[in-house]
């Protein structure tokens, strides 16, 4: 990783659906080691951003680069760089959670000896029990687990986490939550998006979009500082209501 | 009972005029479905054949035999065959036969040698018909339009100072089906369809259900390259649809007594090709179907409409109108009805199916890589 440049460099991003602006020139960056919480309402534009970041969207105008690497221009060797759990799928229901592991480090075209490997740590986490269950029969919490571990598996710098504690209870959030500061602690990068405002305190800075618009970013406690506020929350509505309701 | 209130009725009667206006997929199904069936419809229901191929076997050599040869030569749907492999011999039965395995003609008239020294003494002959039976619709059509030229024929002999009782008549023998079971006929086509609609299924709803769950996203964004997770895709359900076909043909051997007369090596050989074909179709439809519903309809759709109208199954190709009948080479059914009927039916070989496994192996690289560029293409456009 270039410590020089920023892991994460986002310049006027644009998204059209159609006449639709789903997110508005936005910018912003987010240094390597930090874990940025992306924060906003339903719809206000984080996994479209997050989604244009890993090239599952099109970019409509504006510049993403991936460690200095250009979105558009690089695409593979930006892919190689990023990890990505989606709030939408990250696991096959009908998979065992080893199963899953096996297929994504099979993708990720990850050695059998390091698949062995990864399997093993996989299993010195969770019970064998749970790990040979369906996906779609294990708590969520340990879904959680197993959707970071395999996100994790091809050894990403840079890792995006589009909403990857919604659905789960607060004693897994407050487990995930400790996962994310372990890797930061490996030096990895974060982006997690997050409509929980409490989630807010977990994050180095954060960026609060609405509407397709960055109404608030910087450091919690500075923002609340500045803003002159008691809780992300009343920061959170302030925000949103000086930018306009939906 | 309470009455019915007027004012929610007609809030759900607007509601769904507004949507069926606003959504293109109901336009489409009310006004683009009906206009392509009835196209479609309109030029395959007919049961007139633009073309019968026959070998006719003069043993007689006379002037009245080559009369009836030209009978049969002079109507326009009617091409005859009667030249053997060496030049200038006569084709023998068992050319004829041959070719009537192969499918290259649809009957062999025979002439018996005596046929003006009987018809002088006694009034009367038979012609031999030796008609293909694999698909008894075109045998009873064939021997309808085999009836009426003698018939002309006669007439024509009557109205030359004949007797009255001089008259040719058919004597009928119908290879490969000689009960003209229709189920010999349906059975191996209903075998054919429903492996073409099963393989296609298979792949389109296993790419749709990636791309309704979001599951696409991680493939996407993994190292794995487009045509990596097409093949990937593509050979599990190359097993699964085989064993299908397997079980499919073992139910009609079994349950309706359909005869395997040929090899089942060889008819499974050319399954893989067919399943293949059913398979890339699959995939290039899932890269335009969002949801599995509609993944799955359009399969139905593109699948089995074609394979019953313009494959041979229902209506003779020959009866189709020449563009239907450019678009029934595209059909993969159109070849494996051929193979499977010649190898169930006519115990046909491996040699006799080249060009239709050609044909086959054609379409299934066409389709995989159309699927692959439109798949790589869906892909690169987020990039």
């Amino acid at each position: 990783m270039n410590a020089a440049a920023p892991a994460i460099a986002v310049r006027d991003l644009s998204k059209n659906f159609g006449r639709f602006q789903a997110v508005k020139g936005i910018s912003f960056d987010v240094a390597p080691g930090e874990i940025v919480g992306f924060l906003g309402p339903n719809g206000a534009g984080k996994t479209t951003t997050i989604k244009m970041i890993t090239g599952l969207l099109k970019i409509t105008s504006g510049t993403v680069l991936v460690d200095g690497l250009d979105r558009r221009e690089q695409p593979a060797q930006v892919k190689r760089k990023l990890g990505y759990m989606s709030q939408k799928f990250s696991l096959y229901p009908l998979l065992t959670a080893l199963e899953n592991i096996e297929f994504f480090g099979g993708i990720s075209g990850l050695a059998p000896r390091e698949l062995k490997a990864a399997m093993a740590r996989m299993g010195e986490q969770v019970d064998a029990a749970v790990l040979g269950q369906k996906i779609h029969d294990v708590p969520p919490g340990i879904r959680q687990k197993v959707a970071l571990f395999v996100c994790l598996l091809p050894g990403p710098e840079i890792i995006l986490l589009d909403e990857p504690t919604s659905g789960v209870d607060p004693e897994a959030r407050r487990l995930f939550w400790s996962e994310i500061y372990r890797l930061k602690t490996q030096g990895k990068t974060l982006l997690v998006s997050t409509h929980n405002l409490d989630e807010a305190e977990y994050c180095d800075r954060i960026i609060i979009i609405h509407n397709g618009e960055i109404v608030a970013a910087g450091a919690p406690d500075e923002l609340l500082r500045r803003k002159q506020k008691a809780s992300i929350e009343e920061l959170f509505k302030d925000a949103i209501s000086e930018h306009g309701q939906d | 009972m309470p009455s019915a209130n007027m004012g929610r009725i007609k809030a759900i009667i607007v509601k769904e005029f507004f949507h069926i206006l606003r959504d293109p997929r109901s336009l489409t199904m009310v006004f683009i479905t009906p206009l392509v069936m009835i196209f479609i419809l309109g030029y395959s229901v007919s049961y007139d054949l633009n073309r019968i191929d026959a070998a006719v076997i003069d043993l007689d050599q006379s002037p009245l035999s080559k009369r009836l040869a030209q009978a049969f030569a002079a109507n326009r749907v009617f091409v005859v065959h009667n030249r053997g492999d060496a030049p200038g011999r006569m084709l023998s039965l068992g050319e004829a036969e041959e070719m009537l395995r192969r499918r290259e003609i649809k009957e062999i008239i025979v002439i018996p040698a005596d046929l003006s020294r009987r018809l002088a003494a006694r009034g009367s002959c038979e012609i031999g018909l030796i008609i293909d039976g694999s698909e008894t619709n075109v045998a009873n059509l064939v021997y309808q339009y085999d009836e009426r030229i003698l018939l002309e024929f006669n007439s024509g002999l009557l109205a030359a100072g004949g007797t009255a009782g001089r008259l040719l008549r058919l004597d009928t023998k119908i290879y490969f089906n000689p009960e003209v079971r229709s189920q010999f006929f349906f059975i191996p086509g209903l075998v054919a369809v429903i492996l073409l609609m099963i393989s296609a299924m298979l792949t389109s709803l296993s790419i749709s259900r990636e791309r309704e769950t979001g599951s696409i996203a991680l493939l996407f964004i993994s190292p794995l390259r487009s045509r990596e997770i097409i093949i990937g895709k593509t050979i599990p359900y190359i097993i699964v649809a085989l064993l299908d076909g397997v079980f499919i043909l073992l139910f009609a051997r079994f349950w309706f007594g359909i005869p395997l007369r040929g090899s089942l090596l060889v008819l499974l050989l050319f399954a893989l090709l067919y399943i293949l074909s059913g398979l890339a179709l699959g995939i290039l439809i899932s890269t335009s179907a969002p949801t599995q519903r509609t993944a799955m309809l359009a399969t139905l759709l593109i699948t089995m409409l074609p394979s019953f109208l313009l494959s041979g199954f229902i209506f003779p190709l020959d009866s189709l109108s020449p563009v239907l009948r450019a678009i029934s080479y595209a059909v993969p059914a159109t070849y494996f009805l051929r193979i499977i009927r010649g190898v169930i039916l006519k115990g046909a070989e491996l040699k006799h199916f080249l060009f239709e496994g050609g044909m086959l192996v054609a379409l299934s690289l066409v389709l995989l890589a159309a699927a692959t560029r439109k798949f790589n293409r869906q892909r690169k456009a987020a990039q």
